[in-house]
């Protein structure tokens, strides 16, 4: 098994005014191919910002941390784009752009790359299948559910054959019934396509169903369980 | 990202917001069709002011006279008897003879011209006029395609009472009712105010020739307005020698020759005539029209200004409610490089729409003008002529104005889209991706 993400003596501080805070106080992990981790904890934990420095979204105030052993830290602004395209978000506000039909939004991630349009549209097409949407994929996303809403996204993230799915809370603005549906998704995505997967959320129930857990409480892993 | 893809998210952004972008377009249309009819009607009025010009000018000739400018020799409208300079020096009809080969290789022939503002009678009717006299050879030969007969014929070796007349003179209510016509006798007046007190002299001609209607109004050249009478009869009819003007032809009409023979008879004449070019005034003309219309590009530019500061209040705004947008392109692995392009892009959308529709519509709005000048009767140039002949103005869209405003629309919106695009590049994902 190859690392896929490692992260060493990870720190943060943000600056809230003129008050440092400590978001990320010395975080080491290490992420496997294939693994499927969730990163458990209450909020203000950390595990958000965690996410972002894992997803190349933002840089560590110290230590460093490797997406497939490239310092994300030593990455210049356009690096950490062409890095970005090889992650997969799913956010816990779905984040679609909502003037965009479903398949549109799964198009855009692999625009954003340089694919040609009719390649784009035949993968966004088998995309959408996977996740179960072939038939609503003309719909924007004010006519889709919340939980159809979180399967384009996770469409959406799978698009550029990412490294990697990140998730931040997918669950959190979804009923639970749609919720079970989503996790099952992930779990067959990973179970069945090998994908490698980290999960944040504070539900222990959606924890349970990963490989893997750690257990962060303020900007410290407290805790790893193997499931 | 292709440029066909940012083409298209742009344009689909724009969509989104049809009434703002709509009423952002609005600005820059205004502007530039302000720039392109101001443009084109005074590139029409400059064309149409020098063609007027040109029918009346010979580009190869020099006018001299004892007066400063132009004035002297400027048009029908010149008063006859006021070329006394304060000098008192006077040219005389000799001195049109005296110019000639022998002073410059490059002078052709030259005439004397005499002229006074006066009137011709035909029964009760009296209207005012200017009488010129002229060498009828000569001025045919220097102003072949204006001193040209329309009816009746310019006599080479006229008898004392021939006397041609201009277009206006034989048709002054342009209604076809001739106040003269050719073999009509003519009576011709004018005020002698050397004696005491001022006389009417008068004599009786006929009219041998109707000159083609002209239109314009020319240096030295014929007009609509005047009456023609042989040289020898003007000097006894005025009782003297002293000329107006002397036109001077020449065997070419480049710059050199122009400059080198104007000086010869300036000094000559011991630097007491001025020699004014026709191509001259024409260069003179055209410069002046160009300040003109730089003049009211600036204007029409301002309003193009305060469009290109609603162009850039509205990227703003925009980017303020895309923020969030902005965050979920970067978080995909957007370039900030191609998220400056997408807002640039919108911007030149803007501007290219808004100056399509800006050229058209200045180009109707210049049309509408001209119509209405013409309706209007368009005589506040021919009131200036002396004639009562309107003008037509055709108002002229160059390349040079079409693509200049083209160009000048979507370079503004670029312009003032740069701040607000340069922001949004610079978002931070993370930070872009929290904001509300």
């Amino acid at each position: 098994m190859t690392t896929i993400v490692e992260a060493v003596n990870l720190k943060k501080t943000y600056m809230l005014g003129k008050v440092p805070v400590d978001a990320l106080r010395g975080i080491n992990l290490r992420v496997e191919s294939g693994d499927f981790l969730a990163i458990l904890g209450p909020s203000g934990s950390g595990k958000s910002t965690l996410l972002n420095l894992i997803g190349a979204l933002d840089k560590p105030t110290e230590g460093n941390i490797l997406i497939e052993d490239v310092d994300v830290s030593m990455l210049g602004d356009s690096q950490l784009a062409d890095l970005r395209r090889r992650i997969g978000f799913v956010f816990q506000f779905f984040n679609l752009i909502p003037r965009f039909t479903a398949r549109e939004n799964v198009e855009l991630s692999m625009s954003i790359a340089g694919m040609s349009r009719a390649e784009r549209r035949k993968h966004a097409e088998d995309l959408l299948e996977t996740v179960g949407l072939k038939e609503r994929m003309n719909h924007k996303p004010s006519e889709l559910s919340g939980g159809e809403q979180q399967r384009v996204a996770i469409a959406r993230a799978l698009a550029n054959n990412p490294r990697f799915l990140l998730m931040d809370e997918p669950t959190g603005n979804i009923d639970s019934r749609t919720a079970t549906e989503v996790i099952g998704l992930t779990k067959k995505l990973n179970e069945e396509k090998g994908a490698t997967i980290i999960m944040v959320t504070h539900d222990q129930h959606l924890a349970a169903e990963t490989k893997r857990t750690v257990q962060m409480f303020d900007g410290l892993i407290i805790k790893e369980i193997v499931n | 990202m292709k440029a066909r893809d940012v083409f298209s998210y742009s344009f689909s952004a724009i969509r989104l917001r049809k009434l703002r972008a709509g009423l952002t377009t609005l600005g820059v249309v205004i502007g530039i069709a302000a720039i392109v009819a101001l443009l084109s009607i005074t590139q029409g009025l400059q064309n149409t002011i020098t063609r007027q010009l040109q029918t009346g000018f010979a580009t190869n000739t020099l006018i001299v006279s004892t007066e400063r400018g132009f004035g002297g020799g400027f048009g029908p409208g010149a008063q006859g008897g006021a070329a006394a300079a304060g000098s008192g020096f006077k040219l005389l009809v000799s001195d049109a003879q005296a110019i000639n080969g022998t002073l410059s290789p490059e002078i052709e022939m030259s005439m004397a011209i005499i002229q006074r503002a006066g009137y011709v009678k035909s029964g009760e009717t009296v209207r005012t006029t200017t009488i010129v006299g002229v060498d009828f050879t000569k001025y045919a030969n220097i102003y072949t395609s204006t001193f040209a007969a329309e009816s009746g014929s310019i006599p080479l070796s006229p008898a004392a009472d021939m006397v041609v007349v201009g277009k206006r003179v034989s048709d002054p209510w342009k209604n076809g009712t001739l106040l003269f016509n050719v073999n009509d006798p003519v009576e011709i007046i004018w005020t002698n105010a050397t004696t005491l007190p001022p006389e009417n002299e008068t004599y009786s001609g006929h009219v041998t020739a109707v000159l083609r209607e002209i239109g314009g109004f020319g240096l030295g050249g014929p007009s609509d307005s005047n009456i023609y009478i042989p040289i020898s009869q003007v000097q006894s009819f005025f009782g003297t020698d002293e000329v107006n003007t002397i036109v001077v032809k020449l065997k070419n009409d480049d710059k050199a020759t122009i400059d080198s023979v104007s000086k010869t008879i300036t000094d000559y004449f011991s630097n007491q005539v001025s020699v004014t070019s026709a191509t001259a005034v024409l260069n003179t003309l055209s410069s002046v029209f160009s300040i003109i219309q730089l003049f009211l590009a600036g204007i029409a530019a301002i309003s193009l200004l305060v469009a290109g500061i609603g162009i850039m209040n509205i990227m703003i705004v925009s980017l303020m409610e895309r923020t969030r947008e902005i965050g979920i392109l970067k978080a995909l692995g957007m370039k900030s490089r191609t998220v400056l392009w997408v807002f640039l892009c919108e911007s030149v959308i803007i501007g290219l729409i808004g100056a399509a529709i800006g050229i058209a519509s200045g180009w109707g709005l210049a049309n509408l003008v001209a119509i209405v000048f013409r309706g209007g009767g368009g005589t506040f140039i021919g009131n200036q002529a002396g004639t009562t002949g309107g003008i037509t103005i055709t108002p002229v869209l160059t390349p040079t104005v079409f693509l200049g405003a083209l160009a000048f629309g979507v370079g503004v919106s670029v312009v003032f889209a740069l701040y607000p695009a340069w922001r949004a590049s610079k978002l931070k994902p993370v930070e872009a991706l929290r904001y509300e």
